[in-house]
């Protein structure tokens, strides 16, 4: 073995003595450490089953427009054209009048009133509909007004909000959503704060205990690298097992909640969003982050630690 | 060699610990530095392992300048000088072996090479029997004879013991000396700070008188005068 490889082996050797010596103090470091993730984790995590959801029921809302009765189905496609060609409209579908019909008889196929009433008529009662469905909900106002121009008037009847109670529902999740997200930004911020202020104060204490060692290292000549190595590979430790704690806790729970929250929030026959099968997709990812953030913690507060407490 | 020219430390604003210091040492010499408590003794040792920086002058060990050594230059210099102190500065919790392995760990020797050279250092102090004890089981003398064996782990070629019979009774203190004269004898130059007169009137060796930082005397063959 290179005189590096062993230093590296004896450094990593104390670092687990520390951590031992000391093995209360490191494991409060460790559980608020593993808090600190989880509590980042449940962040991100309710992001992404927002925003999921947010998404969903953003796609059920639509504009819908009705056609005077009169209208003739070719200027109602060139409407349909037109419109589509708008950078803020996703989608724009067509229910001709005698579509209209067929999905309303469809739809009371065993009412027999109904079916006996609409035999009675002789025009089609039911006008054509557009249904609009903006890239954006904040467009909808916008597009609504555009129908309301004056060539549209002699054709259109009506411009409606399919479903204003869904509209409210989605300015709510995004609010919502909005809040998460800075909620996220200052809870990681305090905890991140916290877990440096405690791991400092841990290493702290374990330089002292160690000031004995620490003495006699640098009396015989020990490079800083060993007299420091050990308290920063034991911090980092802590972080990686925390990691490893965390990851397994926050898994575990949802696997267990995903597929209550998937009928909850989603429609069924769909194939549901799953916030457990997003967290396996990006495992590399959820675990890369808790790695960077932890890792990142530990090395601040032990490279501030050791600079402060083993100067020479 | 190492030489001392125009040495001065001072810690605080008024009183100069060390006050223009000259001094040679040639390679192999035992020099006793001898003066009252308080005088500058422990103060010249602690330039040489440059646990302290000197506030003016020059000092060269070996034709190496050490006067403005650097923080990552210090472990090169420490693992060239051994020291020993009155408090012997022995990890309580290991034992004799461990004590003196530690030290060759710490500076990145290979375990094997521990492992052979221990027993030898151990032998060297008269100690092999108590190679698995712990300091608390021993007397001071023995203490002392661990630490030394600690600082010749590298195979210094300077060896500092200051007071090293400070804590010791006059047979204790005189077996220690003994051990010094034997260590000095296979090469290493030994400075030995003390205000003992008796081992240093039988030394019969080199002696530096110091008082007040300022070098009063310097005799071969010198004795304890004050
Ligand atoms: N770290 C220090 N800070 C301030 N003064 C010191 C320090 N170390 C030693 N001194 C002072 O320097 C003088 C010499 O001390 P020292 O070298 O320890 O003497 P000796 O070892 O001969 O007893 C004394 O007056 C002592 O009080
Ligand atoms: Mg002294």
């Amino acid at each position: 073995m290179s005189t590096l490889g062993i230093s590296f082996a004896r450094i990593t050797r104390t670092a687990f003595v520390n951590f031992w010596r000391n093995i209360w103090l490191s494991v409060a470091t460790m559980v608020i450490m593993i808090i600190t993730l989880l509590m980042i984790s449940f962040l991100y995590f309710a992001n992404v089953f927002g925003s999921e959801v947010l998404q969903t029921i953003e796609q059920k809302v639509d504009l819908s427009v009705t056609f005077k009765e009169d209208v003739q189905d070719q200027y109602i496609t060139t409407i349909a054209d037109e419109l589509k060609l708008r950078d803020d409209i996703a989608d724009v579908r067509v229910i001709s009048s005698d579509r209209a019909l067929e999905i309303f008889r469809a739809r009371h196929a065993d009412d027999p009133l109904i079916e006996e009433s609409l035999q009675e008529l002789e025009d089609n009662p039911l006008p054509a509909n557009l249904f609009i469905v903006a890239t954006d909900p904040q467009h909808y106002a916008n597009i609504a007004k555009h129908l309301e121009a004056e060539k549209y008037s002699p054709f259109i009847d009506q411009v409606d909000f399919e479903n204003t109670e869904t509209e409210r529902v989605v300015e709510k999740l995004i609010a919502y959503t909005t809040s998460v997200k800075n909620g996220a930004l200052v809870v990681t911020g305090l905890f991140s704060l916290l877990v440096v202020l405690i791991m400092f104060n841990t290493l702290r204490l374990a330089i002292y205990s160690f000031r004995e060692e620490i003495d006699i290292m640098r009396l015989v000549g020990a490079s800083r690298w060993f007299v420091q190595g050990p308290f920063i590979i034991e911090a980092i430790l802590v972080a990686l097992v925390a990691v490893v704690i965390s990851s397994a806790i926050s898994f575990a729970t949802l696997r267990a909640i995903s597929p209550t929250l998937s009928t909850y929030f989603f429609d069924v026959q769909q194939s549901p969003f799953s916030i457990y099968d997003y967290a396996v997709t990006n495992i590399e990812s959820v675990i890369g982050l808790q790695v960077v953030l932890a890792v990142g913690l530990a090395g601040i507060s032990s490279l501030v630690a050791v600079r402060r407490y083993l100067r020479n | 060699m190492i030489s001392f020219t125009n040495v001065s430390k001072v810690y605080g604003p008024e009183s100069a610990a060390l006050d223009e210091v000259s001094l040679e040492i040639p390679t192999g010499d035992f020099v006793s530095i001898v003066g009252q408590s308080g005088a500058g003794k422990s103060t010249l040792l602690k330039l040489l392992s440059a646990e302290e920086a000197a506030s003016t002058g020059e000092i060269i060990i070996d034709g190496w300048d050490i006067t403005n050594i650097r923080r990552w230059q210090i472990p090169h210099l420490r693992r060239q000088i051994g020291v020993v102190f009155q408090d012997f500065k022995l990890l309580q919790k290991r034992t004799v072996l461990e004590n003196v392995a530690f030290a060759m760990e710490v500076g990145g020797a290979p375990t094997k090479e521990i492992r052979d050279t221990v027993p030898h250092i151990l032998k060297l102090v008269n100690l092999l029997d108590k190679a698995e004890s712990y300091p608390t089981e021993m007397s001071g003398g023995e203490k002392q004879r661990v630490a030394i064996a600690r600082a010749l782990a590298y195979k210094p070629q300077i060896l500092l013991a200051d007071e090293p019979t400070g804590n010791l009774d006059a047979l204790h203190s005189w077996d220690i000396v003994q051990l010094l004269i034997k260590i000095n004898k296979l090469g290493t130059t030994v400075l030995l700070a003390t205000h003992n007169d008796d081992i240093v009137n039988a030394l019969k060796k080199r002696v530096v008188t110091i008082s007040q930082g300022k070098v009063v005397s310097d005799q071969q063959d010198g004795t304890y005068k004050l």
